[in-house]
């Protein structure tokens, strides 16, 4: 199907960020040279190096609804509608889907749940409100408030997570699935990474300075970034303007280590090269990662000058965190609406901070205040914890050259694996590669390395992973922070802290593995492993990699278990199966590369529907070829769910529910088990179903 | 304490605090580099490093400086027994 891709619009866009409330209060402070960086006054700061911050003042949390809301959510909302209004659609009457990127979700106000909990174990109100705000309540709230989103997906790759929800949106508008997109980032200062970059010697105690010989590390910052991005075509015919257009995208993961990025920066200037040829422009800015960490801002400039080879002289290159900080899962999301931003109105923003730029760092600096220039087409770089680093493109509307469609692939399951409690998993690892990874790390680590059995090393080197964990590692955070609240800031483990990033077991499974493809996290409650078999199949199918494992994994938390029994205690009917712990993966493959390689075909993936509530589309599915050979597999008992098969047609089907206890990547283990069964020729189709709490996903496999 | 043992307590704090599973504190090699790639390192890096020193405040009551002033202290368990039993204060406990 030749003709060119569909240009995406980014049609409006919001900001809530240290030096301004809306993308305009901000973006005419970045100018300005103001800097956000001061006396952090959010929490305690007693025992820290660093006592700065970029904090976000006057954020009020909502009061209506059921549920808590964290300032991350409630900065979240304020972006998301300002680019909402700014784009003016109605996110109610088209298909509008929400892609959210996050590090903490409420892990500010869960602090304060965990410091009752250190003195109380089992204080009811505390462990209740513990469900409050995992990663997926900001897309929860954002839905109840601005919603319905025909889709929904929260998404983690550290510091590159805002970057990469703007990359999932435009693989869901290529692909037609929905009209419109509200992506972005959303991360609030907490205690948890204030003290954790503290602890790693990463903050600078004065405020940062990218670039410049003196810096000592980075400014933590919070903040929102959103946009709302439509294929032109559509957004043209309903007179909607273009603030810019997001020409390309490159991403990928570094394999190295947890925290340090590869000194040579070789992946960055690999990306740098695929995303600017990819657009076929030439650059007239680049709003870099610029941490102002020792290690970033060298290697940063080294792989931008590899990548543009003598041009990167004539090019302005300015990092925006010595006014904002580094905001984390915002920060891609937020950075790309300024290089946006940037591009639409003919102004570049300075980099603060810089005095005495670095001979390491040589590149055309952009200090003191902003400048006017033409904008026709400027890069945004983020690099994320684990070596996830993703670089957007963004371009003046019709500015680069139209670009062949990128026909959608069909996409095979080529091995599949899952992991149950009391499976070996120490034993399945080298006990010296394997130090740092928690449990969870482990677990997802052994299991899709099992899925890639028969991978080679080389092909093992182009394979993306993205898994699915619903809570995060708990426990782990809960201990950390006991460590600090007893002895003091100061006494925080710098090597416990990176496993605490939601991105980490993907992070660990990567570098575990040597898998350089894509690699994030997704999170969906108990249909996280369904959000990551989903979230895979797209970035396959769009042709962003040949190969992705998608799984998830869920470890034993003696506090999870805890919340669940004070919940059950007030409705035991929800009690359900067995709690246990596992994971499951499935190598999802475009057909050609699997052929490629004569790899052996467990199934194709027919059909993958997912909604979030009042819309539930299983009347809309494909029917099974041969109904006596097809099988529907349940993730769990979910109420409601064969009257949703009974008017699907499936519904003569079948059915059969996992018998594998319960846990939130119980999907996971179901598609895998399904693989598997469709590799044995047990039934020829098969539909997985899981739901929980207003959102679901029906996946539709077929024997090769 | 001795420096025999102080440096045996060194070995098992590096073991323990960073995980070296299935190593044995005693196989360390009292003057073996502890970072870096060279044959006969432990192979040690930054976060480690910082680990290690966090570890020895706690067990010790000793603050490692921050930076290149750590360089010469974390060379080798025996630079690190030298380093804590010279700030040790005065007939202090073990």
């Amino acid at each position: 199907m030749a003709g060119p891709a569909p240009r995406l619009w980014i049609t409006g866009a919001g900001l809530v960020t240290a030096v301004g409330a809306t993308r305009d209060a901000t973006f005419r402070a970045l100018l300005r040279c103001e800097r956000g960086i001061r006396p952090l006054t959010l929490f305690d700061t007693t025992g820290q190096r660093s006592t700065l911050a970029a904090e976000v003042t006057g954020v009020e949390l909502p009061t209506h609804g059921r549920e808590a809301w964290s300032r991350t959510t409630a900065m979240a909302l304020s972006a998301a509608r300002e680019a909402i209004a700014e784009a003016r659609i109605d996110v109610r009457a088209r298909r509008v889907g929400l892609v959210i990127g996050s590090t903490t979700g409420g892990m500010f106000e869960t602090e304060a749940l965990l410091a009752e909990l250190h003195a109380d174990p089992d204080a009811k109100d505390a462990l209740l409100a513990m469900l409050s705000h995992p990663l997926t309540s900001t897309g929860d709230r954002l839905t109840e408030t601005i919603g319905p989103f025909s889709r929904v997906r929260t998404l983690c790759s550290a510091c590159s997570s805002g970057a990469n929800a703007l990359v999932v949106a435009a693989g869901w508008l290529l692909a037609g699935e929905v009209d419109a997109v509200v992506a972005g980032g959303a991360d609030g200062l907490c205690r948890l990474t204030f003290t954790g970059f503290n602890a790693l010697g990463a903050i600078d105690t004065e405020a940062c300075r990218p670039f410049d010989r003196r810096r000592r590390g980075l400014s933590l910052g919070e903040g929102a970034g959103f946009v709302v991005m439509e294929r032109a075509g559509a957004a043209r015919a309903r007179g909607a303007r273009p603030i810019a257009e997001l020409a390309s995208w490159a991403l990928g993961a570094e394999a190295h280590h947890i925290t340090n990025p590869e000194p040579r920066g070789d992946l960055v200037a690999s990306l740098l090269s695929r995303a600017i040829a990819r657009a076929k422009v030439g650059i007239d800015y680049v709003n870099a990662h610029g941490t102002a960490t020792p290690l970033n801002d060298p290697l940063e400039a080294s792989a931008l000058r590899r990548a543009l080879g003598p041009a990167i002289d004539a090019i302005p290159v300015s990092s925006s965190k010595g006014q904002i900080g580094h905001t984390l899962g915002a920060a891609g999301a937020i950075e790309a609406v300024i290089t946006a931003t940037a591009i639409e109105r003919g102004a570049i923003p300075p980099t603060a901070g810089l005095e005495e730029p670095d001979a390491a760092c040589a590149l055309l600096h952009v200090p003191g205040v902003g400048r006017d220039a033409r904008v026709r087409a400027a890069v945004s770089s983020s690099f994320g914890f684990g070596g996830m680093d993703t670089v957007l493109v963004l371009a003046q509307p019709e500015h680069a050259p139209e670009r062949e469609d990128r026909a959608r692939r069909t996409v095979v399951i080529t091995g599949a694996a899952v992991t149950r409690e009391g499976d070996a998993i120490d034993a399945r690892l080298d006990v010296g590669r394997a130090r740092r990874l928690d449990r969870a790390a482990k677990m997802a680590t052994v299991t899709v390395d099992a899925a890639l059995a028969g991978v080679d090393a080389a092909a093992r080197a182009a394979t993306g992973t993205i898994l699915g964990g619903a809570f995060g590692s708990v426990d782990a955070s809960a201990a950390f922070l006991h460590r600090v609240f007893e002895k003091g800031a100061r006494m925080a483990s710098p090597a416990e802290f990176p496993n605490l990033v939601p991105s980490s077991p993907v992070g660990h499974t990567s570098i575990y593995l040597g898998l350089r493809g894509p690699v994030f996290a997704t999170a969906d409650l108990a249909t996280s492993g369904e959000s990551a078999f989903a979230q895979a199949v797209d970035v396959v199918a769009s042709g962003d990699a040949d190969r992705v494992v998608a799984g998830a994994f869920e470890e034993r938390s003696a506090i999870v278990e805890r919340i669940l029994a004070a919940l059950f205690a007030r409705s035991p009917a929800k009690a359900g199966a067995r709690r246990t712990e596992g994971a499951g993966a499935c190598v999802l493959e475009a057909e050609d590369a699997a052929r490629a390689r004569g790899a052996r075909v467990l199934a194709r993936v027919v059909e993958v529907v997912e909604w979030r509530d009042g819309g539930a589309p299983l009347r809309e599915l494909a029917p099974p070829h041969d109904a006596a050979r097809a099988r529907v597999i349940l993730v769990r008992e979910n109420g409601g769910v064969d009257e949703l098969l009974d008017a699907s047609p499936w519904r003569s089907c079948a059915r059969e529910t996992l018998a594998e206890g319960e846990h939130e990547a119980l999907g996971a283990l179901a598609l895998a088990i399904a693989a598997e069964r469709l590799g044995r020729r047990e039934f020829d189709e098969a539909l997985v179903v899981g739901l929980a709490r207003g959102r679901g996903y029906a996946i539709a496999l077929a024997a090769a | 304490m001795d420096l025999t043992r102080l440096k045996s307590e060194i070995k098992t704090l590096i073991v323990d605090e960073l995980n070296l599973q299935g190593k044995d504190p005693a196989s360390i090699d009292d003057e073996a580099p502890l970072f870096g790639e060279a044959a006969g390192s432990l192979g040690l890096d930054s976060l480690d490093a910082l680990q290690l020193a966090i570890g020895i405040e706690e067990r010790f009551g000793i603050r490692i400086p921050e930076g290149d002033e750590a360089r010469p202290i974390f060379r080798s368990v025996s630079a690190l027994a030298a380093h804590i039993e010279g700030a040790r204060p005065m007939n202090g406990g073990g």
